[in-house]
């Protein structure tokens, strides 16, 4: 049974309605370690991660934050909890841009100007950052949710499959900036289906299935990948 | 291709020619209900007008608001159409159809047919009310004349608008009807309140500029200017064979999109969704001139307010809403024989505020179906909820303000009648955010018998959500209407019980939620 961690999953059976999708899960996740998720499609990953975070309902067991119960309603687990689960999530009439300014300057971000340019630039949105989302690709549309997530400060990154629709270099250098992140307190949750993605950012991954879900190492959860 | 996809349907449907004949008698026959009904209503409603007297501050002829409701209901028409296509394919067939190595003229064909044919028919649906109420002395062959007529060029308006969008123009009409709504709304209004300012007496709009406006023709006809059937045939005929010829250069991928819009707004229509038409006939969203840096911007509230400020500020169509809502009391206020009816006023302004509430919902609408945004701020799902109904309420203040003051005009206290229908905008600000937020239909309540079929009472309490509040916060506007003047008591009551509803409708915009 998991004990300490920032966000600690416990005995947690995720679904819809009273059907479970997969495995109970216990997970620790401590401060400033990354954790990934992996499993074939239709394993439930995403429905782990978002009951994780209190989108939905778990149909038994707990998930805590910071040694209180989730509550995704509440202003402080919002200001530490970041989420890129989605790509809709932006304010209607907002250009990409201005999404960001307006995100950065809710969190209170001094500066919010200079920190918006910068990950403008890190995601390669300079040529379309006065776009409307509506107008952007699927991959621009993908950056641009990511870059929501690095202009606020938060204690937790959860991410599902943030490798989805991004070129090998924007993968990479999400990777790498993400290991930076975690080196420096950031925890972050992630689901993928990326090895490279996987070995690089994840110290320990939860391996999800019907019949058990597992903690191991990134070695073995690349294997599991690569055998499908 | 078309009859044998038709062939093919019909082999496969479990439906009889018995059962369809039963459903067309039923249609036919509800439909004959409903216009007796609305006859019998509209001609009561002239002879009470006509027993009344003329009152000081009602300066509009009642041919100037036929001719102002025959403008909005084409200008209405031909916007809806030119956001439906108004030829298009659903995605079944546009990927069954449009392939095929056969003449895109001949395969739309039918679909402009069909689609002739239900403007023709919404035509005289939404012509009725207006011939009956526009026509001077209307006779039964007058008013069926009249409704040809409207079905003629509800035809022209289809086929014409086919033709341009088979020139690779289509798009361009909705804004223009949009404009059109809102000046056909706001001149007359501001022109009467300014002529019974300035003591002028207003009459009748000249024969000759009704003639320029075809859509004043219905009403003409019913009048007795039948000759105008003539050139009403012949745009009819004109623009349907003009439409039929643009179905060549019709492309797929604007097929493909106007029939998804399409088949969103029909689920919505047959689902009673009224939130859901309103999303899928929504115009596309502009960016600001100018890069906004929310500079002013310091907490995640202000965040949600900034946010909220520019979708309004950023839709010309908002605006039209904002101004008609405004302005549509002041014009039955303006109206001989309306203006002289305070329950009527009253409903006015109750429609008016209502269409104002509307517009300001649309952000918290977008947020009910797509909420993931406000949880990137550090602001607790009820203080979202708060912080939306700022921008509804200070714009309500402004507009039910000054509604109501030009409603009042020669009625005296200015100042009282200006405070107190701002003092009901808290409960349309309630109602916009309530409204907005509203859970989705439920259709599992209990089932209410009615002469039109069963009435699912789930649904219909689901879909008043939000109007309920601001009909009933107007209250003690309406009864100053009755007794004609605003007290300091109903100033009192009026505010008191706005924000009474105003706040109970946040909170229960925010429990629905959860």
């Amino acid at each position: 049974m998991a004990t300490k961690g920032l966000i600690i999953a416990r005995d947690l059976v995720v679904g819809y309605g009273t059907d479970p999708v997969c495995a109970p899960v216990s997970v620790a996740v401590t401060e400033g370690t990354a954790l990934g998720v992996v499993g074939p499609n239709g394993a439930g990953k995403s429905t782990v991660l978002q009951t994780m975070v209190g989108l939905l309902a778990p149909i038994s067991g707990s998930v805590q934050f910071d040694g209180r119960d989730v509550d995704e309603r509440e202003a402080g687990f919002r200001r530490d909890v970041a989420t890129v689960l989605d790509d809709d999530a932006f304010f209607p009439s907002l250009t990409g841009q201005e999404h960001l300014l307006l995100t950065a300057r809710g969190h209170g971000v001094d500066a919010a100007e200079d920190v918006v340019a910068a990950e403008i630039a890190e995601f390669g949105l300079q040529d379309r950052a006065d776009a409307l989302p509506s107008a952007l690709s699927s991959g621009q549309r993908r950056r641009l949710a990511l870059a929501a997530a690095f202009v606020r400060p938060a204690r937790l990154l959860v991410l599902d499959e943030p490798e989805r629709r991004l070129d090998t270099r924007m993968r990479r250098r999400l990777a790498e900036r993400l290991r930076e992140e975690v080196a420096d307190g950031l925890t972050v949750v992630f689901a993928s289906h990326d090895p490279e993605f996987l070995a690089t950012l994840a110290r320990r991954v939860l391996i999800v299935g019907d019949d058990a879900c597992r903690l191991t190492g990134p070695a073995e959860a690349v294997a599991a990948l690569h055998e499908g | 291709m078309r009859r044998f996809t038709r062939r093919a349907s019909a082999a496969r449907a479990d439906t009889s020619w018995l059962t369809l004949l039963g459903d067309l008698v039923s249609y036919v026959t509800g439909a004959a209900v409903v216009v007796a009904a609305l006859g019998s209503t509209i001609t009561s409603l002239r002879e009470d007008i006509r027993s009344r007297e003329d009152t000081v501050s009602a300066v509009l002829p009642g041919s100037v608001s036929a001719a102002v409701a025959g403008l909005v209901v084409a200008a209405a028409l031909a916007g809806l159409l030119d956001q439906l296509g108004p030829v298009s394919a659903t995605p079944p067939a546009a990927a069954w159809w449009l392939p095929l190595p056969a003449a895109r003229r001949g395969l739309l064909r039918g679909e402009l047919w069909r689609i002739g044919l239900v403007a023709v028919v919404v035509s005289v649906v939404l012509g009725l009310p207006v011939v009956l109420s526009g026509a001077r002395s209307p006779t039964v062959t007058g008013v069926l004349l009249g409704l040809a007529c409207a079905g003629l060029l509800g035809a022209a308006v289809t086929g014409l608008l086919a033709a341009a969008q088979g020139a690779g123009r289509g798009g361009r009409v909705s804004a223009a009807a949009g404009l059109v709504t809102v000046l056909a709304v706001a001149l007359p209004a501001l022109g009467g309140t300014a002529a019974h300012a300035l003591g002028a007496a207003v009459g009748d709009p000249p024969y000759w500029l009704e003639l320029c406006l075809p859509s004043s023709w219905p009403v003409l006809v019913a009048g007795g200017s039948w000759w105008l059937l003539v050139p009403a045939a012949l745009l009819a005929v004109a623009g349907l064979v003009l439409g039929d010829r643009g179905l060549a250069g019709l492309r797929a991928g604007v097929l493909r999109a106007g029939g998804e819009t399409v088949q969103y707004a029909s689920a919505s229509v047959l689902s009673l969704d009224t939130r859901a038409i309103g999303r899928a006939l929504a115009r596309p969203v502009r960016r600001g001139r100018r890069p906004a840096a929310f500079g002013r911007v310091r907490t995640a509230a202000q965040a949600v307010v900034a946010s909220d400020l520019a979708v309004l500020t950023r839709s010309p169509w908002r605006w039209g809403q904002l101004v008609v809502g405004c302005l549509l009391p002041v014009l039955v206020a303006r109206t001989e024989g309306l203006g002289e009816s305070p329950p009527l006023v009253g409903i006015a302004v109750v429609l008016g505020w209502a269409l104002a509430a509307v517009a300001l919902g649309e952000p918290s609408r977008h947020a009910q179906a797509a909420p993931a945004a406000d949880r990137m701020l550090p602001l607790a799902d009820r203080e979202v909820v708060r912080a939306r109904a700022v921008v509804p309420l200070v714009v309500l203040v402004g507009v039910c303000g000054v509604s109501a003051l030009l409603v009042s005009q020669g009625a005296g206290l200015p100042v009282g009648w200006l405070l107190l229908g701002a003092a009901a905008a808290p409960a349309w600000a309630g109602a916009a955010v309530r409204g907005g937020y509203r859970p989705e239909l439920d259709w599992s309540g209990p089932v209410v018998s009615s002469p039109m079929g069963a009435v699912p009472s789930g649904v219909g309490a689901t879909l008043v959500r939000g109007l309920d509040v601001g009909v009933v916060g107007t209250l003690p506007f309406v009864v100053a209407l009755l007794v004609g003047e605003p007290t300091q008591l109903l100033l009192t009551v009026q505010l008191g019980w706005a924000l009474l509803l105003g706040a109970v409708a946040v909170h229960t915009a925010h429990s629905s939620r959860t």
